[in-house]
């Protein structure tokens, strides 16, 4: 079975996926979001979509979590892709996920209650972005902070799987599948094999 | 109305049974073939030409219907319905096992890996070689004719290589080496060990009436257009077309049936549908229902002539399970390659290099465990970016970062064989029956030190290959995959002359029963480092032929 695509293997690693709901009310941003990618931001008019698992607060959080994880920038970022409407699918369908994005949310209401007064989706941007490079960078890590830091992981392998599976991440990435080719595409530096003289890369 | 009685019975319809059924029919035999599941229509049932975000749960398949400790190809929107998800089996205590069963016409054929290296020499003397077990009742030249018609058939691209584990073939034009197998190819010879393209079922020219590869995307979501190797598209046709060919679909095997001396006079199977048994009579048997499902399939054949299941006097039938070690031996990313563009150099996801076994060749006992490994290097730009858990932090250079990298993550699949053992086998649960009231298979299996040294062998051996390549090693896995992940199992009716210790002869003949045959993976006698599906074909041709030949001489 060599081949098998290892990169859905490790995705479905991440997932822990178990009984789902019921109903599946459809996608609002998702979509429509894919035929927009000229200019998405110009484009995309504010989506109206009622989360299956997440209460209206809470669904407004998570995207704020996206959206700081993966930015729209010059290029497209999470909130364009509608990453919190996969979130909230994926959550909908598992118990223990609900279970923990409950609390994970919850653990970052009261740190930005406890630091600022004010829960999460109240605090100034760089309030946001400071409580989460506490969770985000092992240097920046406080002690007895092991619930957010693992909260934050999960929020942002989610973001990360609902960002790079959509058509605007994947464009983002420049993702070479799905084009036909008359013959297997070979290596273009045949002159160079050790690939040590190279165009510098970009830094990021 | 008399019942129609068929000269053969094919219980399968993936490698072997492709095969047999081909061969049966095109030399005039009447057969009637049973497979477990539906028809495919590559149309409908195919969506690799579909993006991820096509599909409501993007790929990964509805998570209600997924099944627990199963690969996520069982349940992937990708090729829905073709996996069965009736469990036939449950585990020894101390046992990890995972059994995906495609019950889909052709079986797993349309979804396989395409890497198809010949067994050689090394591999059928083993014993001899090491002293370990027992040599193969058929040497290299024996069976030498039978694979290079199938390469003719199924058509298989790759180089000459001069390689002592690795006899060559018939082969069309090689893939050629991306970015990273150049960089790679460079850091393997530094170490001294190979990197060559490998050995794949997958058109790069045209050939023998099917179309070239166009390189679309991950071939193992099945072919829409039949570019690589499987039973529907490259066996079956013309098995049709003779007129010849009973194919009975929906119908699970449940036991063979005996005459009153003892000899397979039939097939009993219970139909998807309906969950009635019936019957089909046929002057002889063929089981290519994969290693597992074959050796359940004549252990719950237990009549007064068999009481232990049938062709079961040597008591070795489903033993000497046998299975390839999977790991992830070492993986990280090639520097030289962080911010280029990104390059189609995932599109076929396929096996395009491999490292074939460069261990225990000059004398056997060289390692510190017998045999030999083979590696699969792999990386690229690939559907998803799985190598973010290794970039720290969020934010715009988070996402700056997965993207500078995309044309850089590497990796290296370990693929070592297990040793025969008699502690690997398997038997039949004495209470659990599956959803359709057959008994399940029981297995028992565990990885021997043999293979636990071979990965961790690897592991070194990898890191070393990436480093020297200028690469940056991130990840080794502490433990393989759980066994039977690669779907590579061999065993439990394995062939050899002697009928007191081998289920069947050389043939794939059962000792015990003259008209039952073998035509999968459980006749051989080990996995050895190569994958199975090429030698389930040749060793199946083979035996084909020689039923046919019975059936001239008047034996059945």
């Amino acid at each position: 079975m060599a081949g098998q695509s290892i990169e859905r293997r490790e995705i479905l690693r991440i997932l822990a996926l178990a009984a789902g709901v019921a109903t599946f009310p459809g996608f609002s941003k998702w979509s429509f979001a894919c035929s927009h990618i000229g200019n998405p931001l110009a484009q995309i008019k504010p989506a109206i979509y009622r989360p299956v698992f997440f209460s209206a607060p809470e669904y407004a959080m998570v995207e704020r979590l996206t959206d700081l994880i993966i930015p729209t920038e010059d290029t497209p970022g999470a909130r364009d892709a509608g990453v919190s409407e996969f979130v909230d699918l994926m959550v909908s369908r598992d118990p223990e996920l609900q279970r923990d994005f409950r609390a994970g949310l919850g653990w970052l209401n009261q740190r930005g209650r406890q630091t600022w007064g004010k829960a999460f989706v109240m605090l100034h941007p760089d309030q946001q972005t400071t409580l989460l490079e506490s969770l985000a960078y092992r240097k920046k890590f406080r002690p007895d902070d092991e619930e957010g830091q693992k909260f934050f992981n999960l929020v942002r392998d989610y973001t990360v799987m609902g960002f790079y599976t959509s058509e605007i991440g994947l464009k983002e990435l420049d993702f070479p599948g799905l084009k036909f080719y008359a013959e297997s595409p070979a290596c273009p530096h045949k002159d160079d094999p050790e690939h040590r003289h190279l165009d510098p890369a970009p830094s990021p | 109305m008399p019942k129609q009685i068929y000269d053969v019975i094919v219980v399968g319809t993936g490698a072997g049974g492709g095969v047999a059924i081909r061969t049966l029919c095109e030399a005039g035999l009447k057969v009637c073939a049973l497979n477990s599941g539906r028809r495919l229509d590559p149309e409908k049932d195919f969506r690799n030409h579909r993006m991820t975000w096509e599909m409501k749960y993007r790929g990964f398949g509805d998570p209600q219907t997924r099944v627990k400790d199963m690969p996520d190809f069982l349940d992937s929107e990708y090729n829905e319905g073709a996996w069965e998800h009736d469990i036939a089996y449950t585990t020894a205590p101390g046992t990890r096992w995972m059994w995906p069963r495609c019950s889909a016409v052709g079986g797993k054929t349309n979804f396989w890996g395409r890497s198809s290296a010949r067994f050689g020499d090394i591999d059928f003397r083993s014993a001899t070689l090491d002293g370990y077990d027992a040599d193969w009742p058929v040497t290299y030249d024996e069976i030498a004719p039978y694979y290079t018609r199938v390469e003719k058939t199924i058509g298989v691209a790759s180089t000459v290589q001069n390689r002592p584990s690795n006899p060559d073939g018939v082969y069309l034009p090689p893939f050629n080496f991306r970015c990273l197998d150049m960089i790679l190819q460079m850091g393997s010879e530094k170490v001294g060990v190979p990197y060559l393209p490998d050995r794949v079922a997958q058109l790069t020219v045209a050939h023998e009436g099917h179309p070239a590869c166009h390189f679309c995307g991950d071939c193992t979501f099945g072919c829409e257009v039949g570019a690589f190797f499987s039973s529907p598209w490259f066996l079956l046709p013309a098995a049709e077309a003779s007129g010849n060919l009973e194919l009975r679909t929906n119908a699970v095997a449940r036991n063979i049936l005996v005459d009153e001396n003892g000899h397979a006079s039939g097939v009993a199977y219970m139909d998807r549908g309906s969950r009635q048994e019936y019957e089909v009579r046929g002057r002889s048997v063929v089981l290519a229902a994969s290693c597992i499902e074959s050796a359940r399939i004549m252990l719950n054949s237990k009549s007064r002539h068999w009481p232990n299941g049938i062709a079961n006097s040597s008591g070795q039938l489903g033993r000497n399970l046998c299975d390839h070690l999977y790991a992830t031996a070492a993986s990280g990313y090639l520097p030289q390659l962080l911010g280029q563009p990104s390059f189609p150099d995932n599109v076929g996801a396929n096996s395009i290099a491999w490292m074939p076994r460069w261990q225990n060749l000059q004398n056997a006992h060289e390692e510190t465990f017998v045999r030999g490994y083979s590696v699969y290097p792999d990386g690229g730009c690939s559907e998803f970016p799985s190598y973010y858990d290794q970039i720290e932090g969020f934010g715009s250079s988070f996402k700056r970062e997965i993207k500078r990298r995309y044309p850089t993550p590497v990796s290296f699949t370990v693929q070592a064989p297990s040793l025969p053992s008699v502690s690997n086998f398997v038997d039949i649960d004495p209470e659990a029956k599956d959803s359709f009231g057959i008994p399940k298979a029981r297995i028992h299996f565990r990885w021997g030190n043999n293979e636990l040294r071979m990965f961790q062998h690897a592991k070194q051996t990898c890191a070393r290959v990436l480093h020297s390549a200028g690469g940056v090693l991130e990840y080794a896995a502490d433990e393989p995959e759980m066994p039977g992940y690669s779907l590579h199992e061999t065993g439990t009716c394995r062939m050899g002359n002697d009928a007191r210790k081998f289920v069947t002869n050389r043939f794939g003949q059962t000792h015990d029963v003259a008209n039952l045959y073998l035509c999968d993976a459980s006749v051989f006698l080990n996995c050895t480092d190569k994958t199975t599906t090429l030698s389930i074909l040749a060793f199946s041709l083979r035996t084909s032929e020689y039923l046919v030949q019975q059936f001239r001489q008047g034996s059945h």
